[in-house]
């Protein structure tokens, strides 16, 4: 009990986000495509380093920090984590996700004067969402004595959690100097699946009614539904958690099919509009599902003797497990992507002096080295939508090097400052994308920290 | 060459965001002395005894002892994580009779391991509500509460005059001091 505790609040901890507000739009990275499959980016080919062409890492935590819990500053640890909790409330989240892109590639189609595009690629992901069981902590860590009246909601238990592949082809194209369209399809392989977000129910204690010292209530109404991990979770299995479930990630997992759709609409030379949509989706959970639920309510009033020789005795536990049963039940079940909407608008301004190499959007477009802007993030959760607001700066330093500052109001951080660098030497493209940056002068007080990077090689038209 | 000379400033600036970043010292060990104490309180057991309920003939009497299963030390967490439980007694007498009260905590092979004894005075009008001094259970007596797994109670209604009429009401809590570590 007092692991699972800890276990839960270090997940609070490594709590990661999915807005990638530095990748957003950043077009010379092609990755882009991946957040916007309309945006505006262009190449002859281009292909990722296999396994580093993409990989993303975002830690977030709404109520404290590394710090907060591990300072090493004579304060008592359970102090800590009391205030911790104190600190917290239910709406405080966990979210994690890790994306590594197995392979990515893309290719012009038509002729040299197409502007159509194909992308495609695999890559894993991990995603994780947890809202911070409050009730539960207190009733874990104080008990009920001081909390007579209360009623511990158990609907503060709301969690899932999946690792999956996604094999997708995109494509895009530019219909015209001032539209953009791209959609991508996606086919989602769930290697394993944790569900447990529509719970209810309370643990009550009360004043007595008269007849006894208390009233002592349990409505439960939990369900707990996994897809792909029963299996470990049994005595007789021995095998490796970590191989067999890349295995089913990839090879074995339950379907799904999801898209992507983007635009970029260019309202004049230097004003841009952006949109884009993703994982409108659903998997079909049906490898080794198991649901387990707990339902019904109890009601404890102790033992009761009725000096009556027709008295039968009870049984504290046997009554509790009848009036709450655990059914384990072995249907299929749907779960939908968290989805993710992005917006951005952009002004561009400076026009580019550099009239060496072009980048093949054409020669007669103005080329800007400078734009300003503002994004918008929402995504799906389970209680209300996560929203993040950026404002952003973007620079071409150089004909091939572009840097994207970034500054964001999101649930974890009102001072959530980025920073994006993308250069290419000949062919070789390389991005580091780091959020959260004035956290990093003393990273264990941050309350989110991400990075992502990556290594392309991406062929424009040679010069005529 | 002004112009690339800030460019490459800002080159060497953004990199030593990237690299330089730092910690403060922490102190992972700490996880060591974590504990949770919770303080839990539930009902332990009641009852109503009626007059009608007893023979009403001026003689003492024991009404017949009812057993109750009480399982609750079956549970893992109760029987290796109590540090120590206070047991409250409270009792209305609404009738003209004394009573004594007994509760046996008895183990799973019927053995008595303690009884607890609580006299009851006679209803004389007004308020009659005992609230009895806590039974405490620490160390070895705790350790004997851990084995109970029935409790057997007893009521002996005194000698007295008059009609019998009333009840006997019994109430009882636990509080359970836990200690997760």
């Amino acid at each position: 009990m007092r692991k699972a505790l800890l276990i839960l609040i270090l997940l609070v901890q490594f709590s990661f986000a999915q807005n990638k507000q530095i990748l957003y739009n950043f077009t010379s990275i092609p990755q882009s495509s991946l957040v916007n499959p309309g945006a505006d980016v262009s190449y002859k080919y281009y292909f990722g380093i296999p396994l580093l062409s993409g990989v993303s890492v975002n830690t977030g935590s709404s109520s404290f920090s590394a710090y907060d819990l591990f300072a090493n500053n004579g304060v008592d640890f359970n102090d800590k984590v009391r205030n911790i909790i104190n600190k917290s409330s239910a709406n405080d989240k966990t979210q994690v996700n890790e994306q590594l892109e197995i392979f990515s590639g893309g290719f012009r189609v038509g002729g040299r004067e197409s502007q159509s595009y194909i992308s495609f690629g695999v890559y894993q992901e991990f995603d994780f969402l947890m809202y911070f069981p409050k009730d539960l902590a207190i009733l874990a860590v104080d008990g009920n004595q001081n909390y007579i009246g209360k009623s511990f909601n158990l609907g503060d238990l709301n969690v899932r959690a999946e690792v999956l592949s996604v094999f997708h082809v995109g494509f895009h194209k530019k219909l015209s100097k001032k539209l953009v369209l791209g959609g991508r399809a996606k086919i989602y392989s769930s290697g394993a699946n944790a569900t447990s977000t529509r719970n209810s129910g309370y643990i009550y204690t009360g004043p007595g009614t008269g007849i006894n010292m208390y009233t002592q209530m349990v409505e439960s109404n939990l369900e707990l539904k996994t897809s792909g991990i029963a299996k470990f979770t049994k005595d007789e299995y021995e095998g490796s958690v970590a191989s067999d479930m890349a295995h089913n990630t990839f090879f074995n997992g339950s379907l799904g099919l999801g898209f992507d759709a983007g635009v970029t609409y260019n309202i004049k030379d230097n004003l841009q509009l952006t949109a884009s949509i993703l994982d409108v989706g659903f998997i079909r959970q049906s490898k080794d599902v198991e649901t387990r639920r707990y339902k019904g309510n109890y009601i404890y009033n102790g033992v009761n003797p009725i000096f009556d020789s027709t008295d039968k005795p009870g049984n504290i536990f046997d009554d509790f497990e009848d009036a709450i049963p655990e059914e384990k039940l072995y249907q299929k079940y749907t779960t939908w992507r968290p989805v993710k909407f992005n917006s951005s608008i952009q002004y561009s301004f400076g026009e580019s002096r550099y009239d060496g190499d072009c980048n093949c959007k054409g020669s007669d477009e103005k080329r800007y080295l400078n734009g300003v802007g503002a994004q918008l993030f929402l995504m799906t959760m389970p209680n209300e939508p996560y929203v993040a607001l950026t404002a952003f700066y973007k620079r071409s330093i150089f004909e091939k090097l572009d840097v994207k500052g970034t500054y964001t109001f999101d649930p974890y951080s009102n001072t959530n400052v980025g920073l994006g660098v993308s250069g290419t030497i000949g062919k070789f493209n390389i991005y580091a994308l780091v959020d959260n940056i004035f956290e990093y002068k003393d990273v264990s007080k941050a309350n989110s920290a991400a990075f992502q990077f990556g290594f392309n090689f991406i062929f424009q038209n040679s010069k005529e | 060459m002004k112009s690339n000379f800030i460019n490459r400033i800002s080159i060497i600036l953004f990199s030593t965001v990237l690299f330089l970043s730092c910690s403060s010292e922490l102190d992972f060990d700490q996880v060591d002395d974590f504990k949770i104490e919770p303080v839990l309180v539930a009902n332990l057991a009641f009852f109503n005894l009626r007059a009608n309920q007893i023979p009403d003939d001026g003689q003492a009497h024991q009404i017949p002892p009812d057993v109750e299963e009480f399982d609750v030390f079956r549970n893992k967490y109760l029987n290796e994580d109590l540090v120590k439980a206070e047991l409250n007694f409270e009792i209305e007498n609404t009738m003209n009779r004394g009573f004594k009260v007994e509760l046996a905590l008895i183990d799973a092979n019927d053995q008595i391991l303690e009884t607890i004894h609580l006299d009851v005075p006679a209803y004389t009008g007004g308020s009659n509500i005992i609230k009895y001094p806590a039974e405490v259970y620490e160390g070895d007596r705790l350790a004997l509460l851990k084995k109970t797994m029935k409790v057997g109670f007893t009521v002996t209604v005194e000698a007295g005059t008059g009609n019998i009429s009333g009840n006997l009401k019994l109430k009882s809590g636990a509080i359970a001091y836990m200690r997760f570590e």
